[in-house]
């Protein structure tokens, strides 16, 4: 057992891999496949849950450390750990893995094998994404994350597959590279490539500028963050369920992922001197994505388009510079995951059976699908953030944050405009399922649609009882996350600007109240939250 | 003792068997092939093979201490034998995937056999040169033996039209470096590498006629690794000559022509590095830059694989560039032991490791599809749907490409990941950037390829050639592709000790 408890990163984040290899070397017939990919991830699941619980929420350090030489004598090195910041999204992560590999069960046909081997692929390096702290390693398996999306996207999508497919890696590309040179630079100052160096190097106000825009050009576009926003739309639509429930899952989060474990504690100057700007990109990006929604004929397309709004929400809470925002932040993330993952799920039942999915062609469909109507109902529900569910309380969060925060000019502004952006949420996702399932059952074609299979149900139902849990009780996630929070974003804290004695204004201020306007309210807010 | 049982001789022989069982290896393949007349035509390969890993092994047995050989014309030294090994290793899979072809189509090319371990005996000595005058004979062997290799496909027009070409051009630039000797020789007064370079460690060289001469070697040498603006012969002759023999050209020239670029630009960096470092700084980016943007139309993938051999090149010579940094400096043997030099040179040498493998892979799979020199499978359009055909070397294929791309976790990327950083510790940002950059550019016609073979339908019919002993070989150097990007540690380490053994 040792063996596999002292090495616990390596295993959850190496055995979809191996079950990728597995499946390219062994399997032959197309439901071994299934089964093997099935069999694998639920392992992976398991092996995750030891994490959850064997963690201990009161360091915020990283546990079960890992650390080998790998280059340059140990310059650069294999060195895994996990704060609750990636325990929470680790857990995602593999908790979506066997749900989605279930989901795909009949909607994919061909080349089954390929497509099993590379969504634990996906999988793996997500993963090695998210426990990495080195910054090659993370840097490999960044990149690495590409390789089999790209693949998904281009050999099961839809028609403009191809052109999806290429869109979404060159566009991830361009801020990687940006972001290569970055980390070269400072690997050089540093002396290695371990982040704690990274961390402790003392860069100038233009370096600090500079190499925070580079960074975070790089995670911008995977988040991915208004005004490059363009590939998403494209990739969710074309790539098939399965690739769209990961991208919308876990891999927007690891733009928002990014920016929190690196781009903000590396450059605390860069991030007061971009902050402004960049929550007016979110509040554009929560709006306009809000209102494209709004207007979109294909559901799929619509429920991307509600990404961009969300994600959106996150970066703002992350640059509210405010402990109730970034925690509001980093719970958006998983209730998005929860959530959008579920909405993409059910509009690939639906586009299984019909083979379409635009808005008009349905209408009244929940005469004919009780069962499926309801699942959509409560998944819209935590979309739009209504109280009890999990999507309320992010938003409320970051709305409160960021309402409170010192640093943001406008920062009420800022608050009421984003505010909106959740009014047009439950416009836009109610109008939809209106559309869709209310009325008469007028199309003739949708007379015969079957309801809810076992299996569909299966993969659905703990996505919904998370989101009620999540909604009733978010102590769960925001008691794992919480000292891992004040110690990421310590170096932040440290800053003389962060302090309005020193003449600046409160920035960040851990373990106390947010504000000089509305004292010991925004702690209070979290302890009610729990 | 031994001093005294061993002769000078012998010593100098030991270290000169390497060279010697090539060249004896070439004649008796010859000898082999006219006379006996009961061996099959591809026991001749075996022969081959058996000649280049004998070559190898003697110099894994021998390990001859670094000297200079034959009254300094020639150098040992671990540099010397890596480049040696690398070009074996290149013979062998060059001569597994030329006999596959051959048995498929049943025409035999038996003059491949010798002149392959002519080039690499060409190749040995330009790499070891230590003279003026080696220099050039080992140019010339390589050089000689490449355009009969390129050219020589009877009855096949285009690979005719690419020898002609790579010969008139080839002889065009030889001419070059001899005259930009001549000059070398006028201002140092001497051809000897350890002559030349003490000259120029005191200054005394003639500065008009030393930097004249420098230039018009950098011709002749750029000519051989594909160097914008000599580069113009590349596409036409990668494209022209058949895929075996350009993915040699592609990955044995072009490690040859940097294995003595850099150690001539070493040797004269004391008295031209502030020539060199503007002048190949701005040579790199064209290089880079003109490769990769014509590579993105090419709709033809030798074209495609030759334009990007040229933009490798120009990442190659960003490497050279900064190992003539102006943060390095001082004398020639400096560079070898200085931090940023020494990261610049075994980046080199890693890169062009990696290199080797990435290409071969890739045009190893050419090499299968094609039925015979005569109907090449380079038509990108074609692949599509060869993932269905053919996976394992579809797969092998984009296993290369995603490699030559960059992408982690494929050797090329640990390739660029060791030049850009020595690059960066240099302090050559904007160099690096526009490095990233045009990677990045690369990606995409990379992909096109990829997007062929794995996203779109094909006929059943194109490309369907297949032989397992060299999709094995192929699928072997793309697992090695992968192995090298996980684990590159040892390799770069190698070359490390390797860079610091350049001698003079």
């Amino acid at each position: 057992m040792s063996l596999i408890t002292d090495h616990i990163l390596t295993w959850v984040t190496f055995v979809p891999l191996i079950g990728s290899l597995l499946l390219w070397t062994v399997v032959r017939r197309d439901q071994h496949a299934r089964i093997l990919a099935l069999v694998v991830a639920l392992a992976d699941f398991v092996l995750s849950l030891h994490l959850w619980f064997r963690f201990d929420s009161g360091r915020g350090d990283d546990q079960f450390v890992e650390r080998v030489a790998w280059l340059w004598s140990g310059q650069v090195s294999y060195h895994f750990g996990c704060d609750g910041i990636s325990l929470v999204l680790a857990v995602l992560t593999t908790f979506l893995g066997p749900l989605i590999l279930l989901s795909t069960w009949k909607a994919v046909t061909d080349r089954v094998r390929d497509y099993m081997a590379f969504l634990l692929m996906l999988q793996a390096a997500m993963l090695g994404t998210f426990f990495a702290r080195d910054m090659l390693l993370f840097y490999v398996f960044w990149e690495a994350m590409l390789i089999p999306m790209y693949f998904i996207i281009g050999i099961w999508g839809g028609q403009r597959r191809i052109y999806a497919a290429v869109k979404f890696f060159i566009f991830t590309m361009v801020g990687s590279v940006f972001m290569l040179v970055g980390i070269l630079y400072l690997f050089f100052q540093a002396g290695s490539m371990n982040l704690t160096d990274f961390l402790n190097v003392h860069l100038g106000r233009t370096e600090q500028l500079w190499l925070f825009a580079a960074f975070f050009l790089a995670f911008a576009i995977k988040v991915p963050v208004f005004p490059l926003h363009t590939w998403l739309p494209d990739a969710h639509v074309e790539a098939p369920t399965a690739g769209s429930v990961v991208l919308a899952g876990v891999l927007l989060k690891m733009g928002t992922y990014g920016m929190l474990r690196f781009a903000m504690p590396l450059f605390p100057e860069g991030v007061a001197y971009f902050a402004p700007a960049i929550s007016v990109l979110a509040v554009i990006g929560i709006i306009y994505g809000a209102l494209v929604a709004l207007v979109q004929p294909d559901v799929k397309k619509l429920v991307a388009y509600s990404s961009v709004s969300h994600l959106g929400f996150v970066v703002l809470g992350l640059f509210s510079l405010t402990r109730l925002g970034i925690a509001g932040g980093i719970f958006q993330m998983l209730a998005h995951g929860l959530s959008t993952g579920a909405l993409f799920l059910l509009v690939g039942v639906v586009y299984e059976r019909r083979h379409t999915r635009e808005i008009s062609e349905f209408g009244g469909l929940a005469h004919q699908m009780p069962v499926y109507a309801t699942f959509f109902m409560i998944t819209t529900l935590a979309s739009v953030g209504l109280p009890g569910l999990a999507g309320f309380v992010g938003e409320f969060m970051i709305l409160f944050g960021t309402f409170s925060s010192a640093t943001l000019a406008n920062a009420r502004l800022m608050a009421v405009l984003a505010a909106t952006g959740v009014v047009l949420g439950a416009f836009y996702m109610l109008w939809m399922y209106q559309r869709v399932f209310f009325g008469k059952l007028d199309n003739e074609k949708n007379r015969d649609l079957p309801d809810l299979t076992v299996r569909e149900m299966v993969v659905l139902v703990p996505l919904i009882v998370f989101m009620f849990v999540l909604g009733v009780r978010p102590g769960l996630i925001l008691d794992k996350v919480e000292a891992s929070i004040d110690r990421v974003l310590a170096p932040l804290a440290a800053q003389p600007f962060a302090h309005p004695e020193a003449g600046g204004h409160a920035l960040w201020l851990p373990g106390g109240s947010t504000t000089d306007d509305n004292p010991g309210q925004a702690v209070r807010a979290t302890e009610d939250l729990r | 003792m031994n001093e005294i049982l061993i002769p000078a001789f012998s010593r100098d022989a030991a270290a000169l068997l390497p060279y010697l069982v090539v060249a004896g290896g070439g004649l008796l393949v010859m000898v082999v092939d006219a006379f006996v007349r009961t061996l099959k035509k591809d026991h001749l390969s075996y022969l081959v093979m058996v000649v280049l890993l004998a070559s190898i092994i003697v110099q894994l047995v021998t390990r001859p201490a670094d000297a200079t050989l034959l009254n300094g014309m020639l150098v040992t030294s671990d540099f010397t034998r890596f480049f040696n090994y690398l070009f074996a290793g290149i013979g062998v899979m060059t001569t597994i995937f030329a006999t596959g072809l051959f048995d498929r189509n049943g025409r035999y090319r038996p003059e491949f056999y010798p002149l392959i371990l002519f080039t690499i005996l060409g190749m040995m000595v330009l790499a070891a040169a230590n003279d003026l005058m080696t220099i050039f004979l080992g140019l010339e062997t390589m050089s000689l033996a490449t355009y009969i290799l390129a050219g020589g496909v009877r009855g096949n027009l285009r690979s005719s039209e690419a020898g002609f070409k790579y010969l008139v051009l080839g002889g065009f630039s030889s001419a070059f470096l001899l005259m930009g000797m001549a000059f070398v020789f006028g201002a140092c007064g001497g051809t000897g590498f350890g002559l030349i370079g003490r000259t120029l460690e005191n200054g005394q060289a003639h500065q008009a006629f030393l930097s004249l001469g420098t230039g018009l070697m950098l011709v002749g040498f750029g000519f051989k690794v594909a160097m914008v603006p000599f580069h113009m012969w590349t596409p036409d002759v990668y494209d022209g000559a058949p895929a075996y023999i350009t993915g040699f050209m592609a990955t044995a020239v072009k490690a040859a022509g940097f294995a003595i670029l850099v150690r001539f630009v070493i040797l004269t960096q004391p008295q031209l590095g502030f020539v060199w470092y503007p002048l190949l700084s701005v040579l790199a980016v064209l290089t880079m830059s003109v490769g990769n943007v014509i590579a993105l139309v090419q709709g033809n993938i030798k074209r495609m694989l030759a334009w990007s051999s040229v933009a490798h090149a120009g990442y190659l010579l960003l490497g050279v560039v900064t190992m003539v940094a102006p943060s390095v400096g001082g004398p020639s043997l400096m560079v070898r032991s200085s931090e940023i030099g020494e990261a610049a040179g075994s980046a080199i040498l890693f890169y062009l490791l990696g290199y080797s493998l990435m290409n071969l892979a890739a045009f190893g799979i050419i090499n299968i599809l094609s039925r015979d020199p005569g109907e090449e499978a380079d038509e990108i359009a074609r692949y599509a749907g060869l993932s269905r055909r053919q996976p394992l070397a579809a797969a092998a294929l984009a296993v290369a490409l995603l490699s030559l791309a960059g992408i982690p976790p494929m050797v090329g990327f640990m390739a660029k990941f060791y030049l850009f950083s020595a690059v960066i510790q240099a302090g050559l940002i904007p160099l690096a950037i526009i490095g990233v950059i045009n990677s990045l550019v690369s990606v995409y016609y990379y992909l096109r390829v990829i997007v062929a073979m794995y996203m779109q339908d094909g006929e059943d019919a194109s490309y369907d050639g297949t032989e397992w002993v060299s999709v094995i070989t192929s699928g072997v150097l793309a697992a090695l592709v992968v192995y090298l990007g996980v684990m590159p540690d040892a390799f770069h380490r190698a070359a490390l000790i390797v860079f610091r053994q350049i001698q003079f």
